[in-house]
């Protein structure tokens, strides 16, 4: 590639109120580092001017890389990407950002979003600004690839592909909740690539043929122009120019001449084929028909007709352009007649012409539309109305009459401009070996012999552009002499690439299979270290923790959470503490989690009656793809902590001595039906109370100082296994264990059916001391056990401190219980008539 | 603007833990095999797109796992389910006489499905224990299809996929039709010949 440079840069597509632009960026190294080491070379705004194309030059066939052209106005630039699906997808991605603009409605967009860049546009390094616009991008999505010829650079892909807004649709692919274009294209893409394995080449015989009638009527028969050759040609391509004179047909582009010509064609057309018309299109006096063998016809797909003026005022259709395009089996074909202008002097005006209608001429059906150069085979014809110039016309004759043309091209314009690539750059003409076909007195072959003498010209060309294509015959028709113009016409050998069916789809299926197989790769995947977590025994208000590790093993981000599953109103059972329960891991990143297992009053009641179990199967769900189960499972120590009072009574031995079975039967008894009789209060409540007043009467501060955890769970343990050895703790401990003790049994000693009553009755005394009277026979019992207990405490007001005033500071902690206790001694015991109001307006726990 | 499928059909795969539901998921979404187990442990998707008469399907293909304690939870998953493959092991039948069950469970759980039998490791004769006869028995009786197939030596794998997508599609364009035939009673007096929508999923 002459000319060209070859350098490593850095690609982004970046998305701003639904435009576009292409930022590329030079890199201090590669792969870059840090965003301060790119620097924007260029912003190519994806607006009308903008182009991308995968090149699928043979050149580059043999190579691995894709090669992607990209041009803006002037600049052409083309890219080799490592094939992918990252390349894929961006590629993909700019294809899209086209047709949004493409499909946008109102005024084409200022791209004033872009200004900002500009300073660092041009080459200049200029990084602080430009890039701190790139660091903080407001209402911006960044997409990005890398391109670059020496080392690629995957770690800058990575981050900057696999950022949370790139994955999320590429996992919503998966879920099938946005079929996306960037797929679609990824197939087309993948299937040019993969071409030459499901087409094969088939050499059709093209015939082009192109005639200026001067506004004559088909007064002749065609075949001697048309059917001359002894096989039939696969496609005829023929053009008319100046078909209709009339102002009829400039003004309002109604000609009757149209119908006349076709039929007069149609009757010309080589006898021992049958043929099926592809298009006829006309503009003013230019028609362009296209036929093809009917045996081809089915595989003639995606047919359109385009025309352009460049007459009078620049528009008019006097001159101009027709075009007829059309994709036959895999090859696209476009066929172009025109004339344009005239005069001998009017060369540049000629050369202007083309290129108008090089420019003009779109095929909009299609997205985005095509133009003459984006086919595999342009054909263009017509009277382009190049003179020979700097001749005298009578030596042009002389040389016409001895048959030595080499000279005379020499001073042919066409020759001279198209040498000069000023018109039909890329085109290729034959050599011509006929006569001018301009111009003749009609009705004979001989030269015109009006006063204005013109100088004889080729003025009726064929030229082609596109590979495969041989020319077979370059000729005009004397023989037919209604029009001051002789016809041409060319035979040309193409080769047409015909799908392989059969092939086709097994190619098909393997690309499909690729792309899903990328897809799945593309899901989340994680690895969890266990799945059976499994906990030693579990005692009450006792936590244990086990940890899990999570590992992102797959190629994107993953998003995950631990999810309720069937009704459940929680993701996990109230005795389990998931830390974090969601979360977001980078491809090879772990995430520690936490499984913390505490149970407290709330689950010890469950816990105790067997109506729970430690077993719990948490749903691990990763967002887009799959779940994983995980199972949890421990065993609770039974403990007096969370049973009933009703149970506790029953037992006289530690809790822990009496089978699993036989608590959950007394956990579950509606009525106690038991050998033995109950004691009247549960023995650990009388084992904490008299050690207490025993030993705790006088202590100050007592049940306002917290006791110590460590001595809570050996008094627990005491309570629960029994034990020769005196109760373990401190007096705060003691007491704080008295009232967890109490907090914890399934149901509060003042049960909760009764509360509102309660909340009823506070203001009277006789019907507090009714209510009391009516509880449960062993809940009255600790009730009054309690109740004589605090007036015990009461008494030792002086050393422990406990006074009416430290009621009123036990509301602002939690201990209502004891709260509510104290305030109901006093009320029963009379001494104070105030404070038996407040009696069973405070929470009771 | 171009389509990345014309269809999307949810597929479940269930039965018995060890009967090979993983492996035929993977022979059918990656063509690949690995002879070691590894149990499943929750529920996991693949994708697979494939062409019926022209038409795009795409399928994700759920696999669930078949261990008797995620049993209540896997139920979960079968919401929203357009066809459901049932799998047995044609060398344990332990794993055939719970297809009764996994049977029952789509009932329970599906409105209206589609069903296949297979009866997969159909690869060692001299282990095989559920007879073809029996099966295909079974499996008349219960009006659905059987494949035996072998994930392992990749026999019947594509057949026993492209059977159930074919039902599911099936079954869904017999509903348009039904549908299009009640329009057609109520909407037409008035209207005309209503127009089929475009097909969508």
């Amino acid at each position: 590639m002459q000319g060209w440079v070859r350098t490593s840069r850095v690609l982004a597509l970046a998305e701003h109120d639904n435009n576009h632009a292409l930022f590329v960026f030079m890199s201090s190294r590669m792969p870059p580092q840090l965003f301060s080491d790119l620097s924007i070379e260029r912003v190519l705004p994806v607006d009308a001017d903008f182009r991308c194309e995968i090149d699928t030059d043979s050149k580059h066939q043999d190579e691995i890389d894709v090669f992607v052209n990209i041009s803006s106005r002037k600049l052409k630039l083309l890219f080799e990407m490592v094939p992918g699906i990252k390349t894929s997808n961006f590629v993909g991605e700019i294809f899209r950002a086209i047709e949004v603009f493409t499909k946008r409605r109102g005024p084409p967009p200022e791209f004033e979003w872009l200004h900002k860049y500009a300073s660092g546009v041009g080459g200049q390094r200029n990084s602080g600004n430009s890039l701190s616009g790139m660091d903080n991008p407001t209402s911006d999505t960044l997409e990005s690839g890398v391109e670059g010829l020496t080392g690629q650079d995957e770690s800058l892909t990575d981050a900057l592909l696999g950022s949370p807004e790139i994955s999320v649709p590429r996992q919503s692919i998966a879920k099938g909740a946005t079929p996306i274009a960037a797929r679609e294209s990824v197939i087309k893409y993948q299937m040019a690539m993969k071409e030459q394995h499901y087409t094969y080449t088939q050499v059709l015989r093209v015939y082009v043929g192109t005639w200026n009638v001067n506004g004559q009527p088909p007064t002749i028969g065609l075949s001697e122009w048309l059917a001359q050759d002894p096989e039939p040609p696969d496609i005829y391509a023929i053009g008319f120019q100046e078909l209709d004179l009339s102002k009829e047909a400039f003004l309002f582009n109604d000609s009757p001449r149209e119908e006349e010509w076709q039929e007069a064609v149609l009757n010309g057309l080589h006898k021992k084929a049958r043929y099926h018309k592809v298009a006829l299109v006309r503009l003013v006096g230019m028609m362009l028909l296209v036929f093809v063998q009917e045996q081809h016809a089915a595989y003639v797909r995606a047919v359109a007709t385009e025309t352009v003026g460049t007459g009078i005022m620049g528009k008019m259709g006097n001159k101009g352009g027709v075009g007829v395009r059309f994709d036959l089996h895999s090859t696209s074909l476009c066929f172009v007649n025109s004339h344009l202008a005239a005069h001998v002097e009017e060369y540049e005006r000629r050369n202007q012409d083309y290129h108008d209608i090089c420019s003009r001429m779109s095929f909009t059906r299609f997205l985005p539309p095509k133009g003459i150069k984006d086919h595999d085979q342009v054909y263009w014809l017509g009277d382009l109305n190049y003179r020979i110039t700097d001749l005298d016309p009578w030596r042009v004759k002389d040389c016409i009459d001895s048959g030595n043309y080499l000279p005379l091209l020499t001073y042919d314009q066409l020759h001279q401009q198209h040498g000069l690539k000023n018109v039909f750059a890329g085109y290729q003409e034959g050599s011509i070996t006929f006569r001018p076909t301009y111009k003749y007195d009609p009705g004979t072959d001989s030269w015109d012999s009006s006063e204005k003498n013109r100088a004889p010209a080729w003025c009726d060309r064929i030229l082609w552009k596109g590979d495969g294509i041989t020319q077979v015959a370059y000729r005009s028709h004397p023989e037919l002499r209604i029009s001051d113009h002789k016809p041409v016409s060319s035979l040309f050998d193409s080769q047409i690439r015909v799908i392989d069916a059969a092939k086709y789809r097994k190619i098909h299926e393997e690309v499909m299979k690729k792309l899903d197989k990328l897809e799945n790769e593309f899901l989340p995947q994680v690895m969890v270290d266990n799945t059976e977590v499994i906990f030693d025994t579990i005692h009450y208000l006792e936590s244990q923790t086990r940890d899990l590790i999570i590992a992102n093993t797959g190629q994107v981000p993953v998003t995950f959470e631990f999810i309720k599953k069937l009704d459940d109103s929680s993701y996990c059972k109230d005795w389990l503490n998931i830390e974090p329960y969601s979360g977001f891991i980078m491809p090879g990143n772990k995430c520690d989690i936490k499984l913390e297992v505490f149970v407290d009053k709330k689950s010890a009641c469950k816990l105790n009656s067997g109506e729970d179990k430690l077993y719990d199967i948490l749903v691990l769900h990763l967002e887009g793809g799959k779940d994983i189960f995980i199972t949890v499972t421990g065993t609770y120590e039974r403990s007096c902590f969370g049973s009933s009072i009703e149970a506790l009574v029953f037992i006289s031995v530690p809790v822990r001595e009496i089978p699993v079975g036989k608590l959950m039967e007394l956990e579950n008894a509606k009525e106690v039906t038991s050998t033995q009789d109950p004691y009247p209060i549960p023995k650990e409540i009388w084992f904490l109370v008299d050690h207490l007043y025993r030993h705790g009467l006088k202590q100050p501060h007592l049940f306002e100082q917290p006791g110590l955890n460590s001595e809570l769970l050996q008094i627990r343990n005491w309570l629960d296994n029994g034990s020769p050895d005196p109760l373990p703790g401190s007096i705060h401990s003691v007491a704080e264990a008295l009232l967890l003790l109490l907090e914890s049994t399934a149901e509060p000693v003042i049960p909760y059916n009764l509360h509102s009553i309660c909340l009823g009755a506070a203001s009277n005394y006789l019907q507090c001391k009714q209510i009391v009277m009516q509880l449960p026979e062993h809940r009255k019992n600790v009730f009054l056990y309690l109740c004589a207990f605090l007036q015990e405490v009461l008494c030792h007001m002086s050393d422990n401190g406990l006074d009416t005033k430290t009621i009123e500071a036990m509301t602002r902690t939690e201990m209502y219980f004891i709260k509510y206790v104290v305030q109901c001694v006093l009320s029963i015991s009379g001494l104070n008539e105030e404070q038996h109001v407040v009696l069973f307006a405070v929470p009771v726990v | 603007m171009a389509r990345e499928y014309d269809h999307l059909f949810k597929l479940l795969i269930i039965g018995d833990s060890g009967v090979g539901k993983s492996s035929l998921l993977l022979r059918f979404a990656d063509n690949t095999f690995s002879g070691s187990y590894i149990t499943t442990i929750g529920v996991d998707f693949k994708i697979r797109t494939v062409e019926i008469d022209g038409e795009r399907v795409k399928l994700q293909i759920w696999d669930t796992a078949g261990q008797e304690r995620f049993r209540t939870i896997t139920s979960t998953y079968y919401r929203g389910t357009h066809g459901v493959i049932v799998v047995y092991d044609v060398t344990s039948g332990d794993s055939f006489a719970n297809v009764k069950r996994w049977l029952h469970e789509i009932e329970q759980n599906c409105d209206v499905v589609n069903r296949i039998l297979v009866g997969n490791k159909n690869d060692a004769p001299d282990r095989k224990v559920v007879l073809t006869e029996d099966a295909q028995r079974f499996a008349d009786q219960m009006g659905i299809k059987l494949f035996e197939t072998s994930a392992k030596d990749n026999v019947n794998v594509e057949e026993m996929f492209m059977a159930i997508t074919k039902l599911v599609l099936k079954t869904k364009k017999e509903r348009k039709e039904r549908q299009a035939i009640q329009n057609n009673d109520t909407v037409n007096l008035r209207k005309g010949p209503k127009q089929n929508k475009k097909r969508c999923c």
